[in-house]
């Protein structure tokens, strides 16, 4: 049976039930796991063109898909106000317009792994209005800001050139996690250097039997065709992981992302609930207070 | 963190037609996250549909169109009635820009909640909008 699509602003007050729930509401919700969609994830530092590349790649992607396409854009929340300002949708022009196409900007509140609050949630009410891919767009990140990694399908890591040898530094960290690498801005000077740094440290992993390899692919905006072999990229990689992943592992990485980002959640609504004099305790003492507090029931 | 007085509303701030400044209108955008908000800003030079669309995609509890062409008459209209195609005809709507004092009554009884101009001090223009929205 097939369930009828929500008018977009019933979907759109939905979404933003999800994005505000608080711990307690979160757990109660029970979404359902979609077992036919597909999430990209694309990341990287701030101002390596993720926003503008995202607007292309959905364009392209489109044009090969009769399916509608959800945009999750993220961008960094105030730690001084708690405000935030969300322009990821500006860069994204050419497909904002399209009737297909859903874009929803969040801020990433008290999240600083580089996604949003409830951002499990969120992708779920979209799979379940009948969204059968969505592209998540992180804040800037840094080394280690990999937590999308647990909840797209293929991860697609932006770099720009000018950063060759800050990816020697990088190798323990996010260089590690992604399917596709976007050397982004690609006309710049600077662009073999980083590839070629990018291939060594890529080339340091002894490759498994059975697993992906990385691609590298450079990309520009004025150059549609690069645009076309990164959504190639995307593709293959779509294709890999539809025949060495099972939708229960897939399903397991998501559920520990989320009830972890809930815990941890919760974890600093306690820490902002205690005394000017809890915080004088002892580490030992302070953290058994903690404890005692998380096992106490979730305020309703 | 200190909570400001817009903390958990999600405000758009517009710039519909075709005029080319947005220094007002980026200024508003970043008093109204200084007071807590989430502002989604949508750039130069959009229609009213597209205004429209992206108010109920994000579901914002506000719309602010910054208007400095002059066509703030028609633009107005057409972005109510956008909003109204897709079941948005209770968003507030705030108006900024170079509104003649002639015409204030109009957009007022089209609907829009208040009219602020370039004289007005940026906390007030702030407070006006914490008092509507409240």
């Amino acid at each position: 049976m097939v369930k009828p699509r929500l008018n977009r602003r019933e979907l759109s007050a939905r979404l933003s039930l999800a994005a505000n729930a608080r711990v307690c509401d979160s757990l109660t919700a029970a979404y359902v796991d979609s077992d036919d969609s597909y999430r990209i994830g694309i990341t990287g530092p701030p101002g390596a063109g993720k926003s503008t590349l995202i607007g292309r790649l959905a364009s392209t992607r489109l044009l090969r898909s009769d399916g509608d396409l959800a945009l999750v854009v993220i961008d960094p929340t105030s730690a001084v106000s708690g405000g935030a300002v969300l322009g990821d949708r500006i860069r994204m022009e050419a497909v904002a317009g399209d009737p297909r196409v859903f874009i929803r900007s969040l801020a990433s509140r008290s999240n600083l792994d580089g996604l949003a609050e409830n951002l499990s949630d969120v992708l779920l009410v979209f799979e379940s209005d009948g969204f059968k891919e969505i592209i998540v767009e992180t804040v800037g990140v840094g080394q280690v800001e990999y937590a999308v990694r647990n909840l797209v399908d293929t991860m697609v890591l932006v770099l720009m050139p000018g950063v060759g040898d800050q990816v020697q530094a990088m190798k323990g960290g996010i260089l590690e996690k992604a399917d596709i690498y976007a050397i982004h801005k690609a006309d710049l000077p600077g662009t073999t250097q980083l590839i070629a740094a990018l291939n060594s440290v890529l080339k340091q992993k002894a490759p498994v039997a059975g697993s992906w390899a990385p691609m590298i692919v450079p990309t520009s905006v004025d150059n549609d065709e690069s645009v076309d072999q990164l959504n190639a990229a995307i593709e293959k990689h779509r294709m890999w992981t539809k025949s060495s992943r099972t939708m229960s592992m897939v399903r397991a990485r998501r559920r520990a992302y989320h009830v972890g980002s809930l815990v941890a959640r919760r974890v600093s609504e306690v820490l902002d609930e205690l005394s000017p004099e809890a915080l004088t305790l002892p580490p030992a003492a302070l953290y058994e207070m903690v404890i005692l507090r998380l096992r106490a029931n979730l305020p309703k | 963190m200190k909570a400001g007085p817009l903390r958990g509303k999600r405000i758009l701030v517009a710039k519909p037609g075709l005029d080319g400044h947005d220094i007002g209108a980026k200024v508003i955008a970043i008093a109204l996250r200084d007071a807590g908000a989430e502002v989604i800003y949508t750039g130069l030079r959009k229609t009213p549909e597209s205004i429209a669309k992206i108010a109920i995609e994000e579901d914002v509890d506000a719309v602010g169109l910054s208007i400095l062409s002059g066509s703030h008459r028609e633009l107005v209209r057409d972005t109510i009635r956008c909003l109204a195609d897709l079941h948005g005809h209770n968003v507030p709507l705030f108006v900024g820009g170079t509104i003649p004092v002639e015409d204030r009554p109009e957009l007022l009884s089209l609907g829009v909640r208040r009219i602020f101009t370039s004289e007005m001090k940026l906390s007030d223009v702030v407070d006006s909008i914490v008092a509507a929205l409240r």
